[in-house]
C-alpha cells in the first residue's frame, strides 16, 4: 500500500506525542457515507461541527476543521464505493478518519496537485470534482496521512488542533 | 416590552392566560430558544433573534409582538415616518401607492420618507463594498436584523463576512435628521425619526441597534398595528389627494430575489435565500467555503424577504406580486443623492464591529463542555428519539442537554414515564 504523510510545520511533536501515546478519545462520532449519495454527503461534518461549538472550539478553528471534513466526505461520496467517517475528539484536537471500500488512489502524489481530478461526470454535474478536495484538506489541517492503491480501499486522517 | 433580567431587548411577549403549553414555537424556533414547563411557554433572552417564527405559528394569540404606541410621536416637534417598502404591498389594488403613502402622513406626522427612496444608493454602496473586501467573500447582506443576530448567536465565525454598513432605513434616518435639523434650525433631539416595521426584528433593531455609532431612530410602529387606521384615513384622501412623490422602482427592496438581482453584475456573482431554514442551511455551508463562488449573498429571515414579515397583514406572495406590478408600472421620482455620497464619504453610514452573542458553549472550560457532553450523550441513549416535544424541549437532544444543564428532568419525558411500570399504579 502506498502512504502519504504530511505534518504542518511546528506541529511535529505534538503528532508525534498524540501517535505515540494514542490515548482514549473523549467524544467519538461514526456516519456512513454512501456511494455517490449527494443528498446525505455533508451531514457527518455537519454534525461534528455542532458538536465543536458546543464545546466552544475557537471559530477560525472550527472553520477549517469543517471545510476538511467536508471536503473528505464529499470526496468519499464522489469517489469511492461509500465508506465510513469516524471522529474522534480530544481536549486538544480532533482526529478525523475516513476509511472506504475502494477503488483506490492510482497515484496519491498526483491527487495531491491541485486540480487533479478523476470526478466522473454525475459529481461534476452537481458541482464537485474541482480536484481541490485532498489538497484543500491538507491546507486546513495540522496533520494528514492518506493510505490507499488501485484496487484496494482508502484510507484519509487528518488531525486539527484546537489552539 | 423586554425582559428585565436580561441585556437583550425582544419586541415578543408571552401572554402566560392565553398559552396552552402546545410546544409548537418550541418546535419552530430557529435558535432552540424556547421551552414549556408547567405548561406555559418561555423565551430565554439571550438565544432569541426576534425571527417571528413563534408569533406567526401560535395559534392562540399566546406570543405576541410589541411595537411603540403611536402616540409617542407627540413628544417631538418635527415627526417623520419613514416607510419600509413591504407596506405598499399590503394594500388591494384599487388603493394606490400615493394614497396609501399620504394617509401615513395623516396619521400625524410631518413628513413621510420611505426605504424605497435609497434603494439605488444602497446597491451602489453595496457594489463598492464588495469590491474593496474581495477578501471576505462572500459579502453577507445585514439588513435583516433576524439574520444578524441568528450569525451572531450560531455562526460567529461569519461575522467579518456581514456587510459593515448601515442599512437604508437607518441611513435614511441619519440624512434625514441631519437635513432636517438643518432646514428648520431644530435640535437632532426635537426630531423624532419613526419606522414602519414589517417584523418584530425591526423593532428590537430600533430599540438596540447593532454595532450604531449614532442615535437612530426614536420609535417603530408595526404595520399590523397601524394598517386599521390608515384604511380609515385613506377613504378620506381619495377625496382630498396631495401631491405625494412616490419610488416605485425602489420598492422591490422589499423582494429578496429581486435585491439579489439588481446587485448582480460582471463582476459581482450574487445569491438569494430567504426564510430561517434556507438561511441556515446557506450560512452552514458558507462556513465549509462551499458558496466561495459567490460576491454577495442577500439573507433574508422570512418568506420573500421584508414581504414575509410577521407584522405584515397580506401574504407573502400576494404582496410580491403587487411590489412587482407596481414597481414596472409607476415612475420614480429622481432623488439627489449628492448629499447621501458626502454623508457616506464621511462615515456616517458605518458601524462598529459586530461582536459575537455565543450560545453554543456548553462550558468556557473545553474539559468541563466535554465532561457535560458525554453526560448529555449518556441521557441521549435513555430518551426515546421520538423528536416529540411534548416534554417542552424541542428534541430529545434539546432535553438531553437541558438535563445537563440543570434546566430540566428526565421524569419530564412523557414517553419514557407512560412506560415505567411504577407510575402505571396510580
Amino acid at each position: 500500500m502506498a502512504e502519504y504523510w504530511y505534518i504542518a510545520e511546528g506541529f511535529e511533536n505534538r503528532v508525534q506525542e498524540y501517535l505515540a501515546d494514542n490515548g482514549d478519545s473523549e467524544v467519538d462520532m461514526m456516519f456512513t457515507v454512501p456511494e455517490k449519495d449527494f443528498n446525505t454527503a455533508g451531514k457527518g461534518s455537519s454534525e461534528v461541527k455542532n458538536l465543536l461549538k458546543r464545546l466552544g472550539v475557537d471559530s477560525e478553528v472550527l472553520r477549517r476543521i469543517a471545510v476538511a471534513s467536508y471536503e473528505a466526505e464529499i470526496n468519499v461520496a464522489a469517489h469511492s464505493h461509500g465508506g465510513v467517517m469516524h471522529s474522534a475528539v480530544y481536549d486538544d484536537h480532533i482526529h478525523i478518519r475516513f476509511e472506504d471500500e475502494g477503488p483506490g488512489i492510482a497515484d496519491i502524489e498526483q491527487a495531491m496537485i491541485p486540480g487533479f481530478s478523476t470526478a466522473d461526470e454525475l459529481a461534476r454535474e452537481l458541482g464537485f470534482g474541482a480536484g481541490l478536495g485532498l489538497p484543500n484538506i491538507k491546507k486546513n489541517s495540522d496533520a494528514m496521512h492518506i493510505v490507499s492503491e488501485k484496487g484496494s480501499s482508502t484510507l484519509v486522517e487528518f488531525i486539527i488542533f484546537f489552539s | 416590552m423586554n425582559r428585565k433580567d436580561s441585556k437583550y431587548f425582544h419586541a415578543i411577549q408571552i401572554l402566560e392566560d392565553n398559552c396552552t403549553g402546545c410546544t409548537a414555537c418550541v418546535r419552530v424556533c430557529p435558535t432552540e430558544a424556547i421551552r414549556v414547563r408547567d405548561r406555559k411557554a418561555t423565551i430565554d433572552p439571550n438565544r432569541c433573534v426576534d425571527c417571528g417564527n413563534c408569533v406567526t405559528v401560535c395559534e392562540f394569540h399566546a406570543i405576541i409582538p410589541s411595537s411603540d404606541p403611536l402616540d409617542i410621536i407627540h413628544n417631538f416637534k418635527y415627526k417623520v415616518a419613514v416607510i419600509s417598502s413591504s407596506f405598499f404591498g399590503q394594500f388591494s389594488e384599487d388603493i394606490s401607492y400615493e394614497n396609501a403613502k399620504q394617509a401615513v402622513l395623516e396619521l400625524g406626522f410631518d413628513e413621510v420618507a420611505e426605504e424605497a427612496m435609497v434603494t439605488d444608493f444602497m446597491i451602489s454602496v453595496i457594489r463598492e463594498y464588495i469590491r474593496q473586501n474581495r477578501d471576505k467573500r462572500p459579502i453577507l447582506s445585514s439588513n435583516c436584523p433576524a439574520v444578524v443576530r441568528l450569525i451572531q448567536v450560531k455562526y460567529p465565525s461569519l461575522l467579518p463576512n456581514l456587510f459593515h454598513q448601515e442599512a437604508p432605513m437607518s441611513i435614511l434616518t441619519r440624512f434625514l435628521r441631519d437635513r432636517i435639523s438643518k432646514e428648520n434650525q431644530l435640535k437632532e433631539e426635537e426630531i423624532g425619526i419613526f419606522l414602519i416595521v414589517p417584523c418584530v426584528a425591526h423593532v428590537t433593531a430600533v430599540h438596540q441597534p447593532e454595532g450604531a455609532y449614532k442615535h437612530l431612530q426614536d420609535g417603530a410602529f408595526s404595520t399590523g398595528m397601524i394598517y386599521g387606521k390608515v384604511r380609515e384615513i385613506i377613504k378620506h384622501v381619495q377625496n382630498n389627494p396631495k401631491d405625494i412623490d412616490t419610488y416605485p422602482h425602489g420598492l422591490t427592496w422589499a423582494l429578496s430575489g429581486v435585491q439579489a438581482e439588481l446587485v448582480d453584475t460582471d463582476d459581482i456573482r450574487a445569491l438569494s435565500v430567504n426564510g430561517t431554514e434556507n438561511v441556515m442551511d446557506i450560512l452552514s455551508r458558507v462556513e465549509d467555503h462551499y458558496l466561495d463562488q459567490y460576491d454577495y449573498i442577500v439573507l433574508r429571515s422570512c418568506t420573500n424577504g421584508c414581504v414575509g414579515g410577521c407584522l405584515n397583514v397580506e401574504n407573502p406572495f400576494v404582496a410580491m406580486s403587487r411590489i412587482k406590478k407596481m414597481s414596472k408600472d409607476g415612475d420614480s421620482k429622481e432623488i439627489h443623492v449628492e448629499e447621501l455620497e458626502r454623508l457616506h464619504a464621511a462615515g456616517e453610514f458605518s458601524v462598529t464591529p459586530l461582536a459575537p452573542r455565543p450560545i453554543m458553549e456548553l462550558d468556557k472550560d473545553i474539559k468541563k463542555a466535554i465532561q457535560k457532553m458525554k453526560k448529555i450523550n449518556e441521557f441521549l441513549t435513555m430518551l426515546p428519539g421520538l423528536n416529540c416535544s411534548a416534554c417542552g424541549s424541542p428534541t430529545c437532544y434539546a432535553l438531553a442537554e437541558d438535563i445537563v444543564l440543570g434546566k430540566a428532568s428526565i421524569d419530564d419525558c412523557v414517553v419514557l414515564k407512560r412506560h415505567k411500570p411504577e407510575d402505571d399504579e396510580d
